[in-house]
């Protein structure tokens, strides 16, 4: 059988669980993030970083109602990534 | 979530949870169903009880109301828009749908404005059955985005509405688009709203 590589940046938990629901909508705020993947500010905050240095995230920053904003989406980029990622998956799983 | 070594069912499992919980992130809360639901219904009662009780000439001025909830309407969506955390593909379809059917319901009653000043007063027989035909749209396309099936119904029973209409007396088909609100924008609303709330409690644990 002819086994993938797995993307490294993708294949793990949080940043996966991150991909995985920023796919789903077109934007989202990082309370969002946080609350839908109940990981801590500090970790979540370290995973986005590793996405968007990556190129697979966008991240705006900007102020709302005098109250700092981070809103995050997905780039074509990370589309490409997530798509290639689950389709190596697939290449791990019994037929 | 901790970071642990992952096997490829759990990296399934992962994709699937959040997709799932994604998906079930219900932004619609019905505020605006209600709110023009019952405006134009309150419009549609009093116009009629104007015109049979009062017989004045003025008896559509009411429907300037309207311009007023429009202008609520949008002092509500730019709030809304600056409290959301998310916004979904299917939100901006579903501005995209409520845009069109304004800007084709200004486009008729400027078409209609046409037709009374060819015709007279004989063009009140062309007004409502066409104002029911067009609530039905966005409704039903509503209806089929957010698969709530109330509101595919609600639109189906305005679309008739629009054919029983020119049937009833010139006075009483006044009444057609307070009977559409009911079945296509009030009831589905206060649904909509409930499946709002029941998704806000769940995210709320109580």
């Amino acid at each position: 059988m002819d086994f993938k590589e797995l993307d490294p940046i993708l294949h793990s938990q949080l940043r996966l669980a991150i991909m995985s629901l920023l796919i789903s909508v077109k934007e989202a705020e990082f309370t969002f993030l946080k609350e839908k993947t109940s990981a801590t500010a500090g970790n979540l905050s370290v995973q986005l970083n590793k996405l968007k240095e990556a190129g697979y995230v966008e991240i705006v920053k900007q102020f709302k109602n005098n109250y700092p904003q981070t809103i995050c989406k997905v780039t074509p980029v990370g589309v490409d990534a997530f798509s290639a990622y689950v389709k190596a998956l697939q290449s791990y799983l019994p037929k | 979530m901790q970071e642990e070594p992952m096997s490829g069912q759990d990296s399934l499992r992962i994709i699937e949870e959040m997709i799932n919980t994604a998906k079930s992130h219900f932004n619609e809360d019905g505020h605006l169903l209600l709110l023009w639901g019952w405006i134009v219904s309150f419009c549609s009662v009093t116009d009629y009880l104007v015109l049979r009780f009062a017989e004045v000439p003025w008896h559509s001025v009411v429907w300037l109301l309207t311009w007023v909830a429009l202008g609520y309407q949008f002092w509500y969506i730019r709030n809304k828009r600056r409290r959301r955390r998310v916004r979904t593909y299917t939100d901006d379809i579903l501005v995209a749908v409520w845009i069109a059917f304004v800007v084709a319901l200004l486009l008729v009653t400027v078409a209609l404005g046409n037709i009374y000043h060819a015709v007279g007063r004989d063009f009140y027989v062309f007004v409502n059955p066409i104002i029911l035909v067009l609530y039905g749209i966005p409704t039903f396309l509503c209806g089929t985005i957010l698969k709530f099936k109330p509101l595919v119904v609600g639109a189906i029973g305005c679309w008739i509405l629009s054919l029983v209409t020119p049937l009833l007396p010139d006075a009483e088909q006044l009444l057609m688009p307070a009977a559409g609100m009911l079945i296509a924008w009030i009831i589905p609303g206060y649904m909509v709203r409930a499946r709002y709330r029941q998704g806000e409690s769940l995210r709320h644990g109580l």
